[in-house]
């Protein structure tokens, strides 16, 4: 098992204590592997465990069982070791120094992963070029926009080319254009270029199915599923999803009569509400479930898709990957 | 080593980013040892006093708070800073960065601190000029030499206390009642405005703090009162080999319990 050059976890558990007798395992036993060079993708709903997980390969948090090796390295017995071979990325703009401009927080952040005095003048003007910021070196950060300042973010994670990234959360809170930059950066420059072993987290089911060769379903501090994107659709027992789209407020109480027809997942997303049935016949449940919306809220499409993850989730899980969700 | 002067650089340039903080440094050194001189006049009338040299061994009251209040800088700069500069890069968001790099976090500690004592230094220097210039402070190059001696291994030691400080802001986050409880307890208990020999319990306590045996010697630098030269070093000596071990220690299993907490980045 040492032998692994990317990532490989057994029986992996973390545990917060709140007060006597009452905790939270927010890892669960997790075991999984994740080959040199390919992009793996870990998607679950806030408080699933992801966030835990990474930090306990970075060996920011100390786990109470099992094994985790990053690179050869076990994150217990050499977290030096681990950390030489992590760069780790995560979403919100906090980390970096606001004061510092982009060249004096790489230069900072060179010196601690030990880049050689010789090379950090050269990987720096080659970040900055890479990341489309060489413009702005001089700028203290605090005058960059948050899209700039993640790209900046990406820039430090890679200043000492490390073979293996924890990507968390890395397009949270950014606009359209520039999450959709990062993630064409992390398929086609991390992935495919540069060839870095990757375990990218996410609650965004798209980014995940976008970018990932695998995905692992984690609820609970659990692993519900890992396959490929494309298998894991297959497990849907229904091939097909009716969708409404309406704006109002419904809960799943009002589809009580129709569970028996398929699996439902009521979600919300940018001020409308979905409404995804998924099931082998469309057509025999299309006037009941608009008859249902039409009652509650203003019916704006129907239409009939695959399924998507976030249905496979659902099914398997009975729990949404969004925040603001109800579901059955 | 390049990681410690990339560290000092990094805290440099994010002070020169506050130009209030820079107005800072450069006033309160006038405004910290003035009053101490006020005091001493408003108290005993002039620079003498034959009961207070009963007890300190020297009767120039007015040098002696000088040197308590000059030189007392470097430990509650050490309490302070390094109590709070964990807490600062918990507040930019990136301490997590840096205790996910392979450093291990003394080094950038100590970078803090090398940086501070820099500050502490030449707010000393600031002091002792406008000492020297307006209040009758004299000092001789052959002074320098035993003085910076003295300095060296006081600030030794208080990296020990720093590493404590440090490690109890990562414990209980919001370390500020704490710090100020300590710096009041080391006021209380080192010679800086009286001699500790005004009690006995203030003499037993001072016998374990750096700071006591620092400023008996740099009075006795200074103001030529008699002391054992190679004893009191001995002595700072013994205390910062306690004491640095000791601050790593405490550091060292305070971080590994937040790791196992999981409360390492919470405010």
């Amino acid at each position: 098992m040492l032998q692994t050059r990317g990532i490989e976890l057994k029986n992996l558990v973390k545990v917060f204590k709140k007060k006597k007798k009452d905790e939270v395992r927010a890892v669960d036993g997790v075991s999984f592997r994740i080959a040199e060079g390919e992009l793996f993708g870990l998607l679950g709903p806030n408080g699933a465990g992801k966030t835990t997980l990474i930090k306990c390969l970075s060996t920011l948090l100390i786990p109470d069982d099992g094994t985790a090796i990053v690179g050869g390295c076990d994150v217990n017995a050499d977290p030096l070791g681990v950390r030489r071979k992590l760069g780790v990325l995560t979403g919100g703009e906090r980390s970096l120094y606001w004061k510092l401009t982009p060249v004096e927080n790489l230069n900072y952040f060179a010196a601690l992963y030990g880049v050689p005095r010789s090379e950090t003048k050269e990987r720096i003007h080659y970040l900055l070029e890479l990341m489309d910021l060489f413009d702005k070196k001089h700028e203290r950060v605090e005058r960059l926009s948050s899209g700039m300042k993640q790209k900046l973010s990406i820039a430090r994670t890679l200043v000492h080319d490390p073979p293996i990234l924890l990507i968390d959360e890395p397009t949270l809170g950014l606009d359209p254009y520039f999450a959709r930059f990062i993630r064409t950066f992390i398929k086609t420059e991390l992935h495919e270029q540069l060839k870095k072993t990757i375990l990218l987290t996410t609650h965004y089911m798209d980014e995940a199915d976008e970018l990932c060769e695998r995905i692992a379903f984690m609820y609970n501090g659990k692993i519900k599923a890992l396959d490929t994107p494309h298998l894991l659709k297959k497990r849907m027992p229904q091939e097909q999803v009716l969708e409404v789209k309406c704006v109002g407020d419904i809960d799943d109480q009002a589809f009580s009569s129709m569970h028996e027809y398929g699996t439902l997942n009521l979600s919300k997303q940018d001020g409308f509400t979905y409404v995804r049935m998924s099931t082998e016949n469309p057509e025999d449940l299309l006037s009941g479930v608009v008859e249902i919306v039409r009652d509650r809220a203003r019916v704006l499409s129907v239409s009939v898709t695959s399924p998507t993850l976030e249905d496979v989730f659902v099914h398997l899980t009975g729990a949404s990957l969004k925040d603001d969700t109800t579901q059955q | 080593m390049r990681v410690i002067i990339e560290e000092m650089r990094k805290d440099l340039k994010i002070l020169l980013a506050y130009p209030v903080e820079i107005a800072f440094w450069i006033i309160s050194p006038l405004l910290w040892v003035v009053p101490l001189v006020f005091q001493g006049r408003a108290l005993i009338g002039g620079l003498q006093s034959s009961a207070f040299g009963a007890l300190a061994g020297t009767s120039e009251y007015i040098p002696y708070v000088l040197i308590g209040g000059i030189f007392s800088t470097y430990m509650f700069t050490a309490v302070w800073s390094m109590g709070n500069a964990l807490r600062n890069e918990m507040f930019y968001g990136t301490l997590e960065h840096i205790l996910s790099s392979p450093v291990r976090p003394l080094r950038i500690l100590l970078g803090k601190a090398l940086f501070n004592s820099l500050l502490s230094t030449c707010f000393v220097a600031v002091q002792i000029t406008i000492c020297v210039l307006f209040f009758g402070l004299t000092i001789t190059l052959t002074k320098i030499l035993p003085m910076v001696f003295f300095l060296i291994l006081l600030m030794i030691g208080l990296y020990g206390v720093g590493f404590i400080a440090a490690a109890l802001t990562l414990l209980i986050k919001e370390a500020h009642g704490v710090l100020h409880l300590f710096e009041y307890i080391l006021f209380l208990f080192t010679p800086i405005r009286y001699p500790v020999e005004v009690h006995p319990i203030t003499r037993a306590v001072s016998a374990i703090i750096p700071l006591t045996y620092a400023l008996v010697a740099l009075r006795g630098i200074l103001l030529g009162v008699e002391f054992d030269f190679a004893r009191t070093s001995l002595i700072l000596l013994g205390i910062d080999m306690l004491i640095v071990p000791a601050g790593i220690w405490i550091f060292a299993a305070i971080e590994r319990r937040t790791k196992q907490r999981g409360t390492l980045a919470e405010y």
